[in-house]
């Protein structure tokens, strides 16, 4: 009997197992936070006032490479007499929503579940806010590129991570 | 004839005993006799086999990649023959089921139908529940539109913060670390196999343990009892009928369901909300600040989700049926509070007045208004968004093998107001002159003329406003009404042209040339000549209709002869355009724009590259940064294909697909 139920569970679970390995397949692949040239330090004057930039790296999925594409949106944000802007992914960190900003406005606003955030990222209701955390930071670099006629040129580069929304904690997806 | 199917059912029967199959699922004593209150399960059923049908031949059309979802329902939905009506009832019967459930799962209640011996069957209906539930929550984004996209996105990242295997599920649930290809195919095998093969499973035993315990009669009095066959079958009939009613009328009545605009992972939808009976949800999720989300998202509604379980058993005494009562009240009235809470906050702006908020001086309420007032613009800009992709979608061009993303991201109409308001609207404005400039330059009348078009008329064009602009509004570049309003000595010294706010060229010598030449009365002949130059300037601009350019070519001509020299014999000030802009092949550069190619698209392009060469302002330029001086594009603040679809959306100069009528007509 022993034997009967044993090889009729092989033969019936074998395809199955095969099929979850299948399943299993994103949870062996691991990505990597690709860097980015984000903007001109120029078109970030240390006025403290945040900036939209959109992101654009080469973006994988699955089968397609996409050249090119918007994978996200930054705030670029350069407090008087500081050198290198903070660099803030627009990505709600309560439920991945994209963060909005109205030029002139004091604080940061997500649409979803009304979230705001002061322009130094903190949340303005602290713990009473929705979000469990402030706006992420993004490492940001600045690099000197060269133009046609030899002079120097800023450029603001950002390591585009991508976080687990929810927690209290910054951990990376990928 | 009758003998030979009277034989062949007789041979058929004989080896599969159909004939007691079929008499068996007919002939099912009602006690008490049929009723329309039994209607509901039958309904379900019926909802759930008009899914089926609908569904299967939805799937016959779609395809589930991030290039295809999109475009596959667009085909759906606007090419196939009757495709609305079919993804529509699709639509609406998935919502008719939600609340046919509701009604069924309250009247179980009610009668208290969970008793001994049915508490199983009870279990099972509500799997069923929650196997319907999933149905509509993974076909939601299926579409791959921008509401589907960000609803569920939202949706996954909650599934995100279930303790210990949260991101884990997540990731196997969209099939990556981010949405895609996966994502569908994913989502597209559960909503279409795995969740409605459960569902039938559950159905056969859901309705084969019904029979065995047989109808829980309300009232079994009065009347005889009757067979299911053919008295219930007739209500049953009748109510599924009815209920079809309802969803054909509400799918003509919104034409057919929703398709917004392709998902844009880059463009976020600040109007994501899920579907209507998961709202109550959505709003609960707002009482929970932080790291408590977890209590919203999860522990208390799977708290509240786990009482039906333990109903059968907490009903078998009256009181603990009565308890069971109260418990469903009070969670369909909260659901129903919620829901209303969460509508009333979302509208708030459309139904308050904004005086009054402000008058209110409450910031909750200024809040509250803000935030409505922002889900209502994302609601009509998607709108207006959806409408152009459809209309690029349905052009002789259709939809690009990337997808229908790319081409909107290829499309100035919708690109340029963005990218203006992100690079020129901290100077420029982009407004259409009102009936009071034009009152002013053309006269009353003109003006009243004007104010009777503007009106209940849809703006052509999407304006973006600079209260206190520090550049030319660039509405309409290159038209003659612009060109018009430079030669104007009534509208040049408006900020619309020079006279902005800190303006050098207020008092320059461009100003001071239309000032001196042509203020005053003018003769016919001064005032055919500036129509000339006017036209001639058009022509420059490339914005001309052809068939208008052959009709007006001697006219153009002598406009052209006009502007090198002519103009300077009509008028006192005995100036024309080349003594300081060069055309063509007269005058000189260096002392202001060339007005070869006047407003053409190389012309603006270069202009917007880099304002202060030679070519443009040179020295002279105003506050104007270069935006892309170098050769290399890296090293630009904008690149070629942004600066593009600026100037192209500035010209007016995109794919027009309904009317081939002119966006500028001459000036009066």
């Amino acid at each position: 009997m022993t034997a009967a139920v044993v090889t009729g569970s092989i033969a019936v679970l074998t395809p199955v197992g095969v099929g979850i390995a299948a399943f299993l397949t994103p949870l062996f692949r691991k990505s990597k936070s690709p860097e980015v040239r984000i903007a001109l330090l120029d078109q970030v004057p240390d006025d403290g006032m945040p900036r939209y930039f959109p992101v654009v790296a080469d973006r994988e999925d699955a089968w397609t490479r996409y050249p090119a594409q918007r994978v996200g949106a930054v705030y670029l944000i350069r407090l008087a007499g500081e050198e290198k802007p903070t660099a803030f992914t627009a990505k709600c960190p309560h439920a991945g929503c994209f963060i909005g900003y109205t030029p002139g406005a004091k604080v940061f606003q997500c649409p979803c579940h009304t979230s705001a955030f002061n322009l130094n990222g903190s949340r303005v209701n602290g713990d009473a806010e929705v979000a469990p955390r402030g706006m992420d930071t993004l490492p940001v670099s600045i690099r000197q590129a060269k133009t046609g006629d030899g002079t120097e040129i800023a450029e603001v580069w950002v390591e585009f991570i991508d976080f687990q929304t929810g927690h209290k904690e910054k951990i990376p997806t990928a | 004839m009758t003998k030979l199917f009277q034989s062949l059912g007789d041979w058929f029967d004989h080896r599969t005993g159909v004939r007691k199959i079929i008499h068996e699922s007919l002939y099912e004593p009602i006690p008490g006799g049929a009723r329309w209150r039994y209607v509901w399960g039958s309904t379900l059923v019926m909802a759930f086999v008009t899914q089926l049908v609908t569904g299967i031949f939805l799937w016959m059309a779609y395809s589930p990649s991030t290039q295809t979802a999109w475009e596959s329902v667009f085909y759906i939905q606007y090419e196939m023959n009757g495709g609305w009506l079919l993804r529509g009832i699709h639509h609406f019967m998935a919502q008719a089921m939600v609340v046919l459930l509701a009604i069924h799962f309250l009247q179980v209640v009610w009668d208290g139908a969970y008793r001994a011996p049915r508490e199983l069957n009870f279990i099972l209906g509500l799997i069923l529940m929650l196997i319907v539930l999933g149905l509509a929550l993974t076909g939601y984004l299926l579409p791959w539109d921008q509401k589907g996209y960000w609803a569920t996105s939202v949706g996954t990242n909650l599934a995100s913060q279930t303790p210990v295997v949260g991101p884990e599920v997540k990731k196997l649930a969209i099939g990556g670390s981010e949405y895609g290809h996966q994502t569908l195919t994913r989502f597209f095998a559960l909503h279409a196999g795995v969740l409605p093969g459960a569902l039938m499973a559950f159905l056969v035993l859901h309705i084969a343990l019904f029979r065995r315990h047989g109808l829980h009669a309300r009232k079994p009095d009065h009347k005889l009892d009757s067979m299911f066959w053919p008295d219930q079958v007739l209500k049953d009939s009748i109510a599924a009928l009815a209920v079809l009613t309802v969803v054909l009328g509400l799918t003509i009545y919104f034409r057919g369901a929703e398709l917004t605009a392709p998902a844009d992972p880059a463009n976020p939808y600040d109007a994501a909300r899920p579907e209507w009976y998961f709202l109550f949800l959505f709003q609960f999720l707002k009482w929970f600040p932080g790291e408590l989300e977890v209590w919203g998202a999860f522990i208390i509604p799977g708290l509240i989700m786990a009482v039906p379980f333990v109903m059968p058993w907490i009903g078998r005494t009256r009181t603990g049926h009565l308890i069971n009562i109260a418990l469903l009240c009070a969670l369909l009235g909260g659901a129903a509070a919620l829901t209303a809470q969460a509508i009333h906050e979302d509208y708030f702006a459309a139904w308050n007045s904004k005086e009054d908020i402000l008058k209110a001086d409450d910031p909750v309420l200024a809040a509250r208004y803000e935030a409505s007032e922002r889900f209502l613009n994302a609601k009509t800009e998607a709108h207006r968004e959806a409408q152009r992709v459809i209309e690029l979608a349905e052009s002789p061009q259709r939809i690009p093998p990337t997808g229908a993303l790319s081409m909107m991201y290829d499309d100035p109409l919708l690109q340029g107001p963005k990218l203006f308001e992100q690079n020129c609207a901290s100077c420029h404005n982009f407004q259409d002159y009102d009936a009071e400039v034009f009152a002013k330059v053309f006269g009353k009348e003109e003006g009243e003329k004007r104010r009777q078009q503007a009106e209940g008329q849809p703006k052509q064009w999407q304006e973006i406003v600079n209260p206190s602009p520090t550049a030319p509004n660039l509405y309409g570049v290159g038209s003659p009404l612009w060109i018009d309003g430079m030669l104007s000595p009534k509208l040049i010294s408006t900020p619309n042209f020079f006279g902005y706010k800190d303006s050098p060229f207020a008092d320059g010598d461009m100003s001071g040339f239309v000032h001196d030449t042509f203020s005053g009365e003018l003769t016919d002949e001064q005032l055919l000549a500036l129509m000339k130059v006017t036209r001639a300037l058009w022509a420059e601009s490339d914005l001309m209709p052809a068939d208008t350019r052959k009709s007006l070519k001697d006219q153009i001509e002598e406009g052209k002869q006009l502007i090198q020299g002519g103009l300077a014999e009509l008028f006192d000030s005995g100036m024309s355009c080349t003594d300081c802009h060069k055309f063509h092949d007269t005058g000189d550069l260096g002392s202001a724009p060339d007005l070869t190619g006047y407003m053409s698209r190389e012309w603006l392009l270069a202009f917007v590259r880099n304002p202060a060469g030679e070519r443009f302002y040179g020295d002279n330029n105003d506050r104007m940064p270069a935006f892309g001086p170098h050769d290399n594009p890296q090293l630009n603040q904008l690149d070629d294909k942004s600066l593009g679809l600026i100037v192209d959306w500035l010209r007016g100069d995109w794919i027009r697909v309904a009317q081939p009528a002119e966006k500028f007509d001459e000036a009066p």
